[in-house]
Formats: C-alpha cells, sequence, structure tokens
C-alpha cells in the first residue's frame, strides 16, 4: 500500500448539506444546521470551536457511530452510510478495552477483520513501537499514565490502516505539558504515516500546531463559520509572532477575549 | 522498605495467633470456671476429638469424609447454579425482551431463601442427594442472575462503539465485549453465592442426611456429644475460609486488569 | 512591600525509600501572588499535601507571620481543580458555609456574601443550586467563597485545568482583579506555563522528583499583560526550558 506524502487533489471525506437534531424532551433541537466540506486526501484538518455541541456529533456521523437527520458523507468518492472499514478513530476519553493488555487493544481492529495472528501482531509491534510504548504490550490499561492510554488509542486507530482518522479531542483531559508531548507525538506520527486527519478540539493552540486548515464552526446549530489555512512551516513554535498573532486573530473571533486585549481593541 | 513490609508481615501474623490464643483461653476458662462447662467441652477435647476423629469413623466415615462429602454437594449444587445463574443473567442483562419476561417471576422468587425450598424439594426429590443439590442450588443461583445482571446492563455502550468503528461485527459483540465486561460482576456473583451454598448444604444436610458437617452437627446436639457438633462447626468455618481464600486468588488471576498499583 | 507572610523551611516528604520532597524552602510575601510550576510527575500532590498539612511532612517548618501553621489559627483557603460546591445548598449559601464554620457573626456573613457575590458578578443567580451551574459559574462559587473569608493565604491548585481556553482566559482575570482588589496573598500551582506567566509577581519553578526549587524567577511585566508581547514570550520560554522534559 503506497502512501505519497503529498496532498493530493481528491476529495477523501467530503460532506453535504449535513444536518443533525436530536429530540430533547419531546422537542428537536438542531446541533448542526447544514455542513458542506470538501476534505483531501492527506490533509490535517482540524474542527475547532467553543460550543459543546456539533463537533463531537459531525466526527461520530463520518464513523457510522450516529445516525445522519439530512445530508451525505462520502467517503473516497463513495456515498456512506454506517461503518466504513477506511475509518479509525480515537477518542476523548480513555477508550480503551480494560480486559486487554495494549497488544490486545492495539490488535483489536485486525483481529476483528480476521487477520492472521503472525501478521497481526507484527503490524501491531509496529505501531506500539511508533507510538514509543516499546516494552508496554503486556501491560493493561489501568497501569498506564493518561498520555500513555492516548498513545495506545492512536495506535490502536492506525493498526487498522485506515485512511482516514478522527480524533475526538483525544488530549482533552491531560495536563499542559503531557499535551504539548502528545501534540509533537501526533504531528511526527502524522509526518511518517500520513492519513487524512479530522481533529477535534476547542484549544486553539492545538489547533493552530496541528493544522493543514482550521475549519471555525458556531455555536449550535453548529455551521462552518470561517476557514484558515495555515500555510506556517513544520514543526510549529507556539511562540512565534506569526502563531501568537493568528492565535490572537482566531481567539477573538470565537469567544470573549483577554479583557487586556479588549481593552486593547 | 523491603524489610519494613517483612516486620509488618510477621507483626501481624504474631497479632493473629495472639488473638487465637485470647480467644482459647477465654474459651477454656468459661469452660472451667462457669456453669458452660457441665454441657460444653474444652478447646482442647475438641482438638484431641479432632485429631481422632481424623482416622476413627463417626457414623459412616471419618471426620474428613464428613468434610469430603459436604464440599462435593456443595460444588455439584454450586456449579450447577453458577452456570445456570450466570446464563440467565446474561439474557436478562443483554436482551430487553429476555429481561421484560423473566424478571418479574425472578423478582418474586429471588427473595425466597433455599431453606424454604427444602420441604418441596423432598417432595419432588425425596431424601436423597438430589434434593440437597437442589437446595444448594436455589440458594446461589438468584445472587448470580442478579450480578451478572448488572454486569450486562452496565457494559459501556461506548467500547461497543469503539469495537464497531474497529471492524468487529455485530453477532461477535457478545462474546468480545459483553462478556469480559461481565466477568468481573460474575466473580462476586461467584463469591457470594459460595457463601450461601456453603450456608445451604448444611441446612440440608441437617436435615435429609446421614452423612456430611450438617448431619455432624446435628447428631452431635441429638446425642449429647458436644465434640462432636463444635468439630463440626470448626471444620465448616475452616473449609469456609479456605474456599473464600481459593475464590481471591482466582479473581486476582482473571481480572488482574482491574488491579491498579505499580 | 516585601513584607514575609509565609515561609517554607525545608519541608521534606518521603514514602519508605521515596524521597518526594527534598529540603523545599521559599518565602511568600503579603500580597504576593506567587505561581509554582513544574514538570508533570513533580511530587505536585505531595507537595500541596504536605503545604495545607492533609500529610504530614517528616521535616521542615511553615510558618505564616511568623508562627508555626495551624490551621485552628489561621485561615488558610483551598481552590481545586474539582469544584468543591455542596450539592445541597444555592449559591449565597454555599459562600457563607465558609464564614460560618470559621464561626463569624451573622451580620458579617450577610455583608461579605454580598460583597463576594457581587464580586464575581453572580448576583443573578444567587438562589441558583450547582447543579443548574456551568463548571465556569461553579468554579466563581468557590473563588467567591474562598476570598470572602479574606484567607491568610489562599492556595490555588490548578483550578482552571479542564476549561474551555476562552473560558480559563476570562476566569484568570477575574482572579487577578480579585487579588487586586483584596491584596490577599496567593500561591497558584500549575502545569501551564502561560498561566503562570500570565498571572504570578514570582514563579517558583520546581524539579523532577525528588522535587527540590530548581530556581525562582521574579515577574515584573506590567498587567494587564499580553501573551504576545516580547517579554511575556521571553519569559514563558525561559521558565519553558527550565522544565522542558517532553
Amino acid at each position: 500500500m503506497e502512501r505519497t506524502g503529498a496532498i493530493e487533489k481528491q476529495s477523501m471525506v467530503r460532506l453535504e448539506n449535513i444536518k443533525k437534531s436530536f429530540d430533547v424532551s419531546g422537542k428537536s433541537v438542531e446541533v448542526i444546521g447544514g455542513i458542506d466540506l470538501d476534505i483531501e486526501k492527506n490533509e490535517f484538518v482540524v474542527l475547532f470551536g467553543a460550543g459543546q455541541c456539533g463537533k463531537t456529533t459531525l466526527l461520530k456521523m463520518i464513523a457510522g457511530l450516529e445516525d445522519i437527520t439530512k445530508g451525505t458523507v462520502y467517503i473516497d468518492g463513495k456515498k456512506s452510510s454506517g461503518f466504513h472499514p477506511g475509518v479509525g478513530m480515537v477518542y476523548q476519553t480513555t477508550s480503551l478495552f480494560p480486559w486487554l493488555t495494549v497488544m490486545g487493544n492495539v490488535e483489536f481492529g485486525p483481529k476483528a477483520r480476521g487477520i492472521k495472528k503472525e501478521e497481526r501482531r507484527k503490524k501491531a509491534q509496529y505501531y506500539i513501537d511508533l507510538v514509543g510504548l516499546h516494552g508496554f504490550e503486556k501491560h493493561y490499561p489501568v497501569k498506564l499514565s493518561g498520555g500513555m492510554c492516548q498513545r495506545v488509542g492512536i495506535a490502536r486507530a492506525y493498526c487498522n490502516d485506515p485512511d482516514i482518522i478522527l480524533m475526538d479531542e483525544p488530549f482533552g483531559h491531560l495536563d499542559a505539558q503531557t499535551r504539548y508531548m502528545m501534540e509533537e507525538e501526533v504531528e511526527k506520527i502524522w509526518a511518517k504515516e500520513k492519513r487524512t486527519v479530522i481533529f477535534v478540539t476547542n484549544n486553539i493552540e492545538e489547533a493552530l500546531y496541528l493544522a493543514d486548515r482550521i475549519i471555525i464552526l458556531t455555536e449550535c446549530p453548529a455551521v462552518v463559520a470561517k476557514e484558515y489555512r495555515i500555510d506556517l512551516p513544520r514543526p510549529r513554535s507556539m511562540v512565534s509572532e506569526e502563531f501568537l498573532a493568528l492565535r490572537e486573530e482566531i481567539s477573538q473571533l470565537v469567544d470573549i477575549p483577554r479583557e487586556s486585549e479588549e481593552k486593547a481593541v | 522498605m523491603g524489610a519494613v513490609i517483612k516486620t509488618k508481615k510477621t507483626q501481624t501474623v504474631l497479632m493473629g495467633t495472639l488473638g487465637i490464643l485470647v480467644f482459647l483461653a477465654v474459651w477454656q476458662i468459661a469452660v472451667l470456671v462457669t456453669r458452660f462447662g457441665t454441657i460444653f467441652p474444652t478447646p482442647f477435647e475438641v482438638l484431641s476429638g479432632m485429631a481422632k476423629a481424623v482416622v476413627e469413623p463417626i457414623g459412616k466415615t471419618t471426620l474428613l469424609g464428613h468434610v469430603g462429602i459436604s464440599l462435593s454437594r456443595v460444588l455439584v449444587g454450586y456449579i450447577l447454579s453458577s452456570i445456570a445463574g450466570a446464563l440467565v443473567g446474561l439474557v436478562m442483562g443483554a436482551s430487553k425482551l429476555g429481561k421484560a419476561v423473566l424478571n418479574p417471576i425472578f423478582n418474586i422468587i429471588k427473595p425466597i431463601p433455599g431453606i424454604a425450598w427444602i420441604p418441596l424439594a423432598i417432595l419432588w426429590f425425596g431424601t436423597g442427594n438430589t434434593t440437597i443439590y437442589f437446595i444448594i442450588f436455589v440458594g446461589g443461583f438468584a445472587q448470580m442472575v442478579m450480578n451478572t445482571m448488572a454486569g450486562a446492563e452496565n457494559v459501556s455502550q461506548e467500547l461497543i462503539g469503539v469495537a464497531r468503528v474497529l471492524g468487529l461485527k455485530k453477532n461477535r459483540i457478545f462474546l468480545t465485549i459483553v462478556l469480559p465486561s461481565c466477568v468481573p460482576y460474575i466473580f462476586s456473583g461467584l463469591q457470594v453465592s459460595l457463601s450461601t451454598s456453603w450456608m445451604a448444604v448444611l441446612a440440608a444436610e441437617m436435615i435429609t442426611a446421614t452423612s456430611g458437617c450438617g448431619w455432624l452437627i446435628l447428631s452431635g446436639m441429638q446425642s449429647g456429644n458436644m465434640v462432636n457438633n463444635v468439630m463440626g462447626m470448626i471444620s465448616i468455618g475452616i473449609v469456609g475460609l479456605v474456599l473464600a481464600s481459593f475464590m481471591r486468588i482466582m479473581e486476582r488471576r482473571l481480572c488482574s486488569w482491574k488491579e491498579r498499583g505499580q | 512591600m516585601s513584607e514575609i507572610k509565609v515561609s517554607v523551611d525545608n519541608l521534606t516528604k518521603s514514602f519508605g525509600d521515596l524521597l518526594v520532597l527534598d529540603r523545599i524552602s521559599f518565602s511568600v510575601n503579603r500580597g504576593e501572588f506567587l505561581c509554582i510550576v513544574g514538570p508533570t510527575g513533580c511530587g505536585k500532590t505531595t507537595f500541596l499535601n504536605s503545604l495545607t498539612k492533609i500529610l504530614e511532612a517528616d521535616s521542615g517548618t511553615i510558618r505564616i507571620d511568623g508562627e508555626e501553621v495551624d490551621p485552628k489559627k489561621h485561615n488558610l483557603a483551598y481552590i481545586l481543580q474539582e469544584y468543591s460546591t455542596l450539592p445541597w445548598l444555592n449559591v449565597e449559601e454555599n459562600i457563607a458555609y465558609g464564614l460560618k464554620i470559621k464561626g463569624t457573626d451573622p451580620k458579617t456573613i450577610k455583608e461579605r456574601v454580598d460583597e463576594a457575590v457581587e464580586m464575581v458578578n453572580m448576583q443573578e443567580f444567587r438562589k441558583f443550586y450547582p447543579k443548574e451551574l456551568s463548571a465556569s459559574m461553579l468554579q466563581r462559587v468557590v473563588i467567591a467563597r474562598a476570598f470572602s473569608t479574606q484567607p491568610d493565604l489562599l492556595l490555588m491548585d490548578e483550578p482552571y485545568g479542564q476549561l474551555d481556553l476562552n473560558l480559563k482566559y476570562k476566569l484568570e482575570d477575574e482572579l487577578l482583579k480579585l487579588w487586586e482588589k483584596t491584596k490577599t496573598t496567593v500561591i497558584f500551582i500549575t502545569h501551564n506555563i502561560e498561566e503562570a506567566v500570565y498571572l504570578s509577581d514570582r514563579i517558583l519553578v520546581l524539579t523532577n522528583k525528588p522535587t527540590h526549587v530548581k530556581t525562582e524567577l521574579i515577574n515584573e511585566l506590567p498587567r494587564p499583560r499580553k501573551v504576545a508581547d516580547k517579554e511575556f514570550v521571553s519569559l514563558r520560554n525561559k521558565v519553558t526550558d527550565l522544565i522542558r522534559w517532553w
């Protein structure tokens, strides 16, 4: 399976007028109000917004975990409904299978798809090594730190050979420093193993550090408010002038700025 | 630090031994000094009685024989009730239809203690081992069902989603996700039901058997042989302790993924 | 200005063979905002628990106004990551609770609660119960409760760790305002370097375990601070270099 590094001009994920409503005590509440999006192959797209609703639901719809109220999802040019073998996901909290070891978790996907033990072990080992967990293969998730658990989650998603990886605020519960480390890690892995990534976060630093393109969503119902193409060279510095300027600009766009900045305006 | 832990362990053992010795001393004094002694043996008498009973039969068999008989009865009833209880629990926990059908009748049967079934069981199965198995079976069954059901109901829907995204087929969710999630619950069911089973065997033996620890206790009382009576009780205590420890070790083995620590 | 309010000398704590805190010494001036940062896993919890006497330290002293710290005599307030409001009390009762257990008279309680509610802009929510409030509002209640007792020392343990960035900025600004108004002595522990640079008068940098004080940096950037300013970035980089492990 040849994977080229460059972004190709073919749309990998295409969302067409996606809408989602939930029934809340008899009333229909719209959380996503018509989203159109084209994501290219091997692009790193960040869905960013301050609101609580919409972003995760959108990912879940792409993954097949949530019904689509209206609209169509195309994956690799074909209409998709339900679970798609080309889609992998990394979750918010630790979603590891607690009764399986690190190895058991990482090889879960290939095993579920009936790949022979020898082959899947080799592959799982490759990804375990890639996320820096060599030596922890036999550990159970309870014995791992939060950062390590998320590494396992990343390796597990990659090990299933998806073309598209969805990441749903994977580092929201980590402390600031571990978070920096994981962001660097994700970028390194992505540089080495190019995939189409859709990453949800409400942390602007994280968004700017990782994204080729930031899609800013509004609060309920979520629609695309603005898009930013981020062309800063990688790996990025979080304290470079351009980075901080962009950060300030986008922060102001989505929510209340710091008081000092408010006065400055 | 290793040394510290070691001294702590020795200390615990010492304290425990001390506790047992004090208890025996109080017993001895109570028997010698108070009116207890007219009907009650001293600890020494009981211990020597036990030593003797290991080689000389009481009734049909020796002390160890009686323990063995009780134990084998428990195991048969317990294993059957565990399997049946786990299966029913899984059905009730994993299928809404199953729960709707079974829950009302189960809730009525649940509060009836195992020993309440003794008359019916004798009527149905006579006074043989089958009756005893049955009493043990109903003694542990409800606990197993409740625990397993709780486990199956609490399976994380998120994890099922995770597995589905990873490509797991729908028909394999039960074996791959539901069952392992239930293991800790099944284990706590097994532990509780083991102690109820052990109680149930005694009650059943007291009423319908001519061997086993329950018979030993009752016949000891009826023939005025309190040594036999107390011997039976102590055997029960020791066997119960051994069984509980065995279960704990098994749990640690099988549910090691739940244990925190270094 | 530089009157010492709190002084910690040679605070040491070990668990068995494992030395966690290694002779930590520092002091905090009256009305100072001290931030403490350290690498992830630097024994922060042990440090905090020893400081608050939840854990008995092996050796070392903690003095407030020159006297050995005594929870009965000194008024210490904590704000932790969990929003420790009492669910069966409404906002004003929650705020009053801190004063009540200190034995304040009812009239003063009323005055202080009014003042505190106003300071955190919660006038409309006085009668609300915690479950009706958002995370940031809960954190405001906790902050109002802490400040209303006029503590000798306010200890904060990463109170904004799990909040949205923008919300965090807002609460940080509110905190600074309260602090400037009350001139409370604050120790603020965090993993977030930018936050430390934004808030502090002085930054105490801790090492990895066994934890000791690596260095101290005076932070005299004028307030209100801007995260994109050159001086701000340079101080942030300096602290980052001191603790960077990732």
